[in-house]
C-alpha cells in the first residue's frame, strides 16, 4: 500500500474547527461542509520570533531582578501544596526565558540588547508564570523534548520527559527489523506531534512512515507546524479524528502503533498540580473513572489495526494500569499478542506496556 | 672580513641566500668547534651525496630551496636511520652547508662532531644557542634595539622550552620509538603500531619545531653580523625586526611547551565538591566554582554548567562545569586538589574565624573517539533525579535531571541543566565516559610508567592551596610557594600565575627525578 501523504497535509493544516469540541462529534471523517474561517495558525514560539524589540541593559536588568525576587518569594509553597516548582526550578526557568527571549550582541563596539517580545510583555509573561501558574512551556511556546524543540501552546498537551522513552522503545524494536523499520506506524492522540516526529527520525530514510492522529484541531495544527519545522512532511501524515477512526484504510497494515492517551482517573483531575489542572487540556488527561477508558479502547483495537508481527507501546498511569492491561491482553485477546512487557520510566514507575501482534 | 662570507640577495623576492664560508676562513673559525671526536668516515661519504640536490641549486636562487634541503637533512638526521647513525650524532647543519662554495662540495669541510656538539647548529662564526645562553648577555627591554639582548632572551626561551619538553628524555624516547617503528613485525598489532607511530610523529614534530626555531635564531644573528660588516642598514633593521618578532613568539612557545601532555589540548570537566562543614563550606565551594567560571571566561573558553547541587541555605554541595577550548585540561589540571579557606564566616553570628575546604577534580574530554573505553549499556543504571509523585501526565515540570551510575566502577554523573531529559542523559553520559576514560588512562599509566608525564593524583588530591581572607590577606600555593597578597583578584579568576608556576615546577621536579 502506498500512501499519498503530501497533498493531504495541506488540508489538515487548515482543519475545520467544530464548535463542539466533543470527541464523539468529531469521530466521523465524513466530508464536512467548508469550515468557518477561524484561523488555526499556531502561535510562534518565543525563540523563533524576530528580535525586533530593544531595551536598555538596565531596564532588562531591572526586569530580571524583579522576576528573580518573584521567583524567590515562591520558596517551596507550590511544591508543598501540589508538587509544583520550587524557587530553584523557577530561577532556572527564568534563565531559559532569557535565553529564548533576549538576544545579546555587540554592534559597533556597543553591547546591544534585542528582544523577541517587548519588555512589557516579559513582565506579563513572568507574572502569568508565577501568579497564574501557567506552565513555562506555554510561556515560551516550546518544549525541549529529546533532541527536539517542539512548538506547544494552550490546548495541546506538553510532552512529558517520560514519554521520550517510547521513541527509544521503538528505536530498539526497529533495529535490525527491516520489516518494521520500513513499515507504516501510527501515533494516536499525537498532541504536539512529539512521538510521531521522534519515531519518524528513528525510522530514518528507509521508507517507513508515520500517521499521527488527533481529535483536537489545535493539536493538528501545532503538530503540522512541528512536522514541517523538522522537514518531515513526506514522512508524517496528520489525520484528524478520534483514535482508530481516521485509520480505517490501514486496518491490519500497521507495523506499529504507539499512544500516550489520557490516563488520569477523573477523580484525580481536581487535585492536579496547578500547571496541569488549570492550563493543560483536560481532554488529553482525563481517562475516565479509573483512567482506563482510552487505554482499553486502544487495546481492543490493537489486534485488528496491527499487521502480524506488529508492535505496540502505550504509556500508562503506573503499575496498576500496566498490570491490568497486560492481564487484559493475555486473557481477553487470548492468543493475539506475545512478548507483553511492562517497562519502567527513569523514576522507576511502571510506565509502559509493550507487546507484539502474533 | 666580509670576504669570508658569501652571500647573495635574491633581488626580487627579498630573500636571502645562505652564508657560505670561504675555505680559507675555516681554520680560523674551525678551532672554535674543534671536534672532540674524530670524523666519522661513513658519514663524510654519505653527506655530500645527500646534499647533492641542495648544492646543485646552491648557486643561490632563493633561500627557499636551501632551507628545504636543510630541512631534509635535519629530517634525516633526526630520524637517525638514513645515516645509519644514532640520532644523537648529527651534523652542524649550517656549517656543513657552508662547506660548499659556489656549488662545489669540499668534502674536507664537512665536519662532524661528537655527541656534545652534535645537535647544535651554529652561525657562521660558530655561535650556538648554548653559547648565546652561556655568554650571559644582558637581556634588556624589548624596545631596546640590541641584537644580543634579543638573542639572549630567545636563547633563554629555547632553553626553557627544551627543559619543559624534557629534551634529553624526548630524544631518547624518539630513538626508542624509531627502533620500534623499524621492527618488521610492528604492524602485527595495528593498535600498538598506530600508537607508536602517533607518538613518534608527535615527538618528532616537537623536536623539529625547536630545531627550526634555533636555526632561525642563528640565521638572524648571522644576518645582523653580516649587515654590520657591509653597513647595510636596511638588512640590519629587517633582521632586528625579525629577531624581535621571534622574541615575542618565543614567550608563547614557552607556555605551549608547558602543555606538552597528550591530553593537555583537550577540553575538560571541572568538578568542585564542598568539604564537611555545612553552609560555610558550601559557600566556599560556590566561590571556588565561580573562580573557575571567571577563569574560563578570561581565557575565552566556552563554559557550560553540567550539574549543580545547591546547598540548603547558600552555596553548592557540588557542581560540575564543562570547559571547552584548546588546552583547557592542560591548564586546569594544575587545580586538582583541596582548596582551603580561612575567613570570618558571614554565616557565623559570633563572627568567628572558620576554615573550610573544597575539593577540585578535573577530567579531560578525549577528542579521539576511538580512544574511548567501550561502555556497556547493561553496566549503567539510569535514574530520574529528584523525582516524586506520580509523574507522567500528572506532573508538569521543566526539571528532567538524570543520574547515571556506571555500576562496575561506581562512577556517578548527574546532569540537570539541559532542557530535555534526553539531553540531560546524553550530557551525564559524556561525563561518565570521560571519567571512565580517565580511570583507564590512570590504570595504563601505572602499568607503563615509562615516559608518560607524571599524572598528578587524578582523584581528589591533597591540599594544594590556602586562601586566607582574615586576619591577613594572602593566597599561597603549598606546592610551589607561589603567593599573592590579593585574594580578590584570584577569586575573580586570575589564576594563571598559580597555574603556570605549578606547571613549570612540576616539570622541573620531573627533571630532577631523572
Amino acid at each position: 500500500m502506498k500512501l499519498s501523504l503530501t497533498p493531504k497535509l495541506s488540508t489538515f493544516l487548515k482543519p475545520s474547527l467544530a464548535s463542539t469540541p466533543l470527541r464523539r462529534s468529531l469521530c466521523s471523517s465524513s466530508p464536512s461542509p467548508p469550515p468557518p474561517p477561524i484561523s488555526l495558525k499556531p502561535q510562534t514560539p518565543l525563540f523563533l520570533r524576530p528580535p525586533i524589540h530593544s531595551a536598555t541593559s538596565s531596564d532588562l536588568q531591572q526586569w530580571q531582578d524583579w522576576a528573580k525576587t518573584l521567583a524567590s518569594s515562591v520558596g517551596s509553597t507550590f511544591a508543598n501544596s501540589d508538587n509544583g516548582p520550587d524557587s530553584t526550578l523557577l530561577l532556572r526557568e527564568l534563565n531559559w526565558l532569557v535565553d529564548d527571549a533576549v538576544q545579546q550582541g555587540i554592534e559597533n563596539g556597543q553591547r546591544k540588547i534585542r528582544l523577541r517580545v517587548s519588555l512589557e510583555e516579559l513582565y506579563l509573561l513572568w507574572k502569568q508564570r508565577i501568579e497564574e501558574r501557567k506552565p513555562f512551556q506555554y510561556i515560551v511556546g516550546c518544549e525541549h523534548w529529546r533532541e527536539l524543540v517542539l512548538c506547544v501552546q494552550e490546548g495541546v498537551l506538553i510532552p512529558r520527559p517520560e514519554t521520550e522513552l517510547i521513541v527509544d522503545l521503538v528505536g530498539d524494536v526497529v533495529k535490525g527489523e527491516e520489516g518494521l523499520r520500513e513499515g507504516l506506524w501510527a501515533d494516536l492522540g499525537t498532541g504536539s506531534g512529539a512521538i510521531a516526529i521522534g519515531i519518524a527520525r528513528v525510522l530514518g530514510t528507509g521508507g517507513g512512515r508515520v500517521i499521527a492522529t488527533d481529535l483536537s484541531p489545535t493539536a493538528i495544527s501545532v503538530a503540522g507546524f512541528n512536522v514541517e519545522r523538522y522537514g518531515l512532511q513526506d514522512v508524517v501524515e496528520l489525520r484528524k479524528g478520534s483514535w482508530f477512526d481516521p485509520l480505517k484504510d490501514v486496518e491490519g497494515k500497521l507495523a506499529g502503533f504507539v499512544s500516550n492517551p489520557p490516563y488520569i482517573p477523573s477523580d484525580n483531575i481536581s487535585g492536579l498540580q496547578a500547571e496541569v489542572g488549570r492550563h493543560e487540556p483536560r481532554v488529553a488527561l482525563d481517562g475516565g473513572v479509573d483512567g482506563m477508558d482510552d487505554l482499553l479502547h486502544l487495546c481492543k483495537g490493537a489486534a485488528s489495526i496491527l499487521k502480524p508481527g506488529g508492535f505496540f507501546a502505550f504509556e500508562t498511569n503506573g503499575e496498576k494500569q500496566c498490570k491490568y492491561l497486560v492481564e487484559y491482553m493475555e486473557n481477553e485477546a487470548r492468543g493475539s499478542f506475545c512478548n507483553l512487557s511492562i517497562i519502567p520510566d527513569f523514576a522507576g514507575i511502571h510506565r509502559f506496556v509493550t507487546g507484539f501482534h502474533k | 672580513m666580509s670576504s669570508f662570507l658569501f652571500r647573495k640577495r635574491a633581488s626580487s623576492s627579498r630573500c636571502w641566500g645562505v652564508l657560505c664560508r670561504n675555505p680559507k676562513a675555516e681554520s680560523q673559525f674551525g678551532n672554535l668547534n674543534k671536534p672532540p671526536k674524530p670524523q666519522n668516515v661513513t658519514c663524510a661519504v654519505e653527506i655530500p651525496r645527500i646534499l647533492d640536490p641542495g648544492s646543485s641549486s646552491f648557486s643561490p636562487k632563493t633561500s627557499k630551496t636551501l632551507s628545504g634541503s636543510l630541512q631534509n637533512i635535519k629530517n634525516l638526521i633526526a630520524s637517525g636511520e638514513s645515516f645509519g647513525l644514532s640520532s644523537n650524532l648529527g651534523v652542524p647543519v649550517v656549517k656543513s652547508l657552508c662547506g660548499f662554495h659556489g656549488g662545489i662540495a669540499t668534502c674536507s669541510l664537512v665536519r662532524f662532531y661528537g655527541a656534545q656538539a652534535a645537535q647544535e647548529p651554529s652561525t657562521a662564526d660558530g655561535l650556538t644557542v648554548d653559547r648565546i645562553l652561556n655568554s650571559e648577555w644582558s637581556i634588556m627591554a624589548e624596545d631596546e634595539s640590541d641584537w644580543k639582548s634579543h638573542a639572549a632572551a630567545i636563547a633563554q626561551s629555547v632553553h626553557l622550552i627544551k627543559k619543559r619538553l624534557q629534551w634529553k628524555k624526548l630524544l631518547v624516547r624518539l630513538d626508542m620509538l624509531s627502533v620500534e617503528l623499524n621492527k618488521p613485525d610492528l604492524w602485527n598489532d595495528p593498535v600498538h603500531a598506530g600508537k607508536i607511530s602517533r607518538e613518534h610523529g608527535s615527538l618528532m614534530g616537537k623536536m623539529k619545531e625547536v630545531k627550526a626555531f634555533e636555526q632561525e635564531l642563528l640565521e638572524h644573528v648571522d644576518m645582523i653580523k653580516l649587515a654590520r660588516e657591509e653597513n647595510d642598514a636596511e638588512l640590519e633593521s629587517e633582521s632586528m625586526k625579525a629577531l624581535l618578532e621571534m622574541r615575542r613568539t618565543s614567550k608563547e612557545k614557552e607556555t605551549q611547551a608547558l602543555l606538552a601532555g597528550e591530553q593537555d589540548p583537550c577540553s575538560c570537566y571541572i568538578e568542585v565538591q564542598s568539604g564537611a562543614g555545612g553552609t560555610e563550606s558550601n559557600d566556599w565551594a560556590a566561590m571556588v566554582m565561580q573562580m573557575y567560571k571567571m577563569w574560563a571566561q578570561r581565557h575565552g573558553y566556552k563554559m557550560t554548567v553540567v550539574d549543580e547541587m545547591p546547598g540548603e541555605i547558600a552555596g553548592i554541595k557540588r557542581a560540575t562545569i564543562k570547559v571547552d577550548g584548546e588546552y583547557a585540561f592542560g591548564y586546569a589540571k594544575a587545580e586538582v586538589g583541596v582548596h582551603r579557606l580561612v575567613r570570618i564566616s558571614p554565616f557565623d553570628s559570633n563572627k568567628r574565624r572558620h576554615t573550610s575546604f573544597a575539593a577540585v577534580a578535573v577530567t579531560p574530554i578525549l577528542g579521539d573517539v576511538s580512544a574511548h573505553v567501550q561502555i556497556n549499556e547493561s553496566d549503567l543504571r539510569i535514574e530520574r533525579f529528584r523525582s516524586g509523585g506520580s509523574g507522567g501526565q500528572h506532573a508538569n515540570t521543566t526539571d528532567s535531571a538524570v543520574r547515571i551510575v556506571h555500576i562496575p566502577t561506581g562512577i556517578t554523573a548527574t546532569c540537570q541543566n539541559e532542557r530535555s531529559q534526553h539531553q540531560n542523559k546524553a550530557s551525564a553520559m559524556a561525563v561518565i565516559q570521560a571519567r571512565v576514560d580517565q580511570l583507564e588512562m590512570a590504570r595504563q599509566t601505572q602499568k607503563n610508567a615509562q615516559y608518560s608525564q607524571s599524572l598528578t593524583d587524578i582523584t581528589w588530591g591533597s591540599q594544594i592551596r590556602s586562601y586566607v581572607l582574615q586576619p591577613y590577606r594572602m593566597v599561597k600555593d603549598l606546592r610551589t610557594n607561589y603567593e599573592v597578597s590579593d585574594p580578590d583578584s584570584v577569586l575573580e579568576g586570575d589564576l594563571d600565575g598559580f597555574i603556570l608556576s605549578y606547571l613549570s615546577a612540576s616539570l622541573d621536579k620531573d627533571e630532577d627525578d631523572r
